[in-house]
């Protein structure tokens, strides 16, 4: 198997942690005919299919919301945050999908290590609140617009 | 063998050559004590467990299911199946699919015998990549300035439209970065796919099908590549894995 001649970073291939490859795993994978297939495990799993349906407009508003965090970063603004993050959390049925698709997450036991991938936007979330608080009560008084 | 019971169904981990019939100790999805064994049939063995008709647990079967097929690969050619397929009995297993496909599925074991799946990652550093969009895009860092601190129902369409933009940007970085992966590796392997990435800051996600003997060669290029990009993607290498994005796909439309 692969070994390592310098034992460096990314000299060999990484064993595999369940959350890098969960996307392979639910995705692919021969197809045994419907016919003589009892069953797909759990409703778990069409779960997890959720995350086609956020890609659109979800993806589109967290894009949006992303750039602002960088202006709000650069301006001492600290303004627009709250709403924005409120109206990412609020916002109807599409957050609810997230919310299952966490969930689902959760009860398959991914993303224990230090995966980027599922770590996922509360981390970040709560790393720019941190952010914001600080330097608000760095720079006492904003001035509201 | 073992006589059909009833009230047990078989679980399918993945199809692998029967003259390279391996011993799996991972338990595999089923309660403990059934094990993974083998149901032959001419030249191809199946992976199964037995386990109980009915719905398992999705977590333990999600982690039991990859680590059969982990162990499977670093023993032998492994055709992956599709996680959750459970067959009503051994017979049908046999009858309908081990019987019923093995030419295609033996002619597939012996086409990837010695070679495995190496996949390559890349993730963007979301807030750089997103500074060089605002950098390079007016349009979006006119949209971005139009609906900061401004209520949320006022902008909805304005701010879709400014994510839109930024979507399309991210896209073209990712064209190009991913030419950039598969022009360095695919020479080093026998065929590359491109996969689509599965996350927001996912910029590249190739699989390559690489011949047991040269992961070397292929990790020591995947290794400079990582140096050279360091800063702006990182770089994740996995493997070796079922050849997943190099097993033919049954063309049976499933609802």
């Amino acid at each position: 198997m692969a070994v390592a001649t310098g034992g460096g970073y990314l000299e060999r291939p990484r064993p595999s942690g369940l959350a890098d490859v969960i996307d392979v795993i639910l995705d692919k994978g021969l197809v045994i005919d419907a016919y003589v297939r009892v069953s797909l495990i759990g409703i778990e799993i069409l779960t997890i299919d959720a995350r086609i349906v956020i890609a659109s407009v979800d993806t589109y508003l967290r894009f949006a919301e992303a750039v602002n965090r960088l202006d709000i970063a650069q301006s001492d603004d600290s303004q627009g945050l709250p709403e924005l993050m409120e109206s990412m959390t609020e916002g109807g049925s599409k957050s609810k999908t997230k919310g299952a698709l966490e969930g689902a997450k959760e009860k398959l036991g991914i993303g224990d290590d230090d995966e980027d991938e599922d770590t996922g936007d509360k981390d970040d979330g709560e790393k720019e609140e941190r952010r914001t608080r600080r330097r608000s009560s760095r720079s006492s008084k904003s001035d509201d617009e | 063998m073992t006589a059909d019971q009833p009230g047990t169904a078989v679980y399918v981990y993945g199809i692998v050559p029967a003259a390279e019939t391996i011993e799996v100790e991972s338990p595999g999805v089923g309660e403990a004590g059934g094990g993974v064994r083998s149901v032959v049939q001419g030249a191809i063995a199946a992976l199964v467990s037995d386990v109980e008709a009915g719905p398992l647990a999705a977590a333990r079967g999600l982690r039991g299911h990859w680590g059969v097929l982990e162990e499977a690969v670093s023993k032998t050619t492994v055709l992956p199946v599709r996680f959750g397929t459970v067959l009503e009995s051994e017979t049908v297993l046999v009858e309908e699919y081990l019987g019923a496909r093995h030419d295609q599925l033996a002619a597939q074991l012996e086409e990837l015998a010695g070679k495995v799946q190496l996949t390559v990652k890349g993730f963007y550093d979301e807030e750089r990549l997103l500074r060089g969009v605002v950098e390079r895009s007016p349009a979006v860092a006119r949209l971005s300035q139009g609906v900061r601190g401004k209520p949320e129902a006022a902008t909805y369409y304005d701010r879709i439209r400014l994510g839109e933009l930024v979507a399309g940007e991210v896209e073209q970085a990712r064209e190009g970065d991913a030419a950039l992966v598969l022009g360095r590796l695919e020479p080093l392997a026998l065929a590359a796919r491109r996969e689509p990435p599965s996350t927001r800051d996912g910029a590249v996600h190739a699989a390559f099908l690489v011949e047991r003997g040269r992961i070397d060669e292929f990790s020591r290029a995947v290794s400079e590549l990582a140096a050279e990009v360091e800063g702006r993607m990182q770089l994740r290498y996995l493997g070796p894995l079922p050849p997943y994005s190099f097993t033919e796909e049954e063309s049976v439309a499933w609802a």
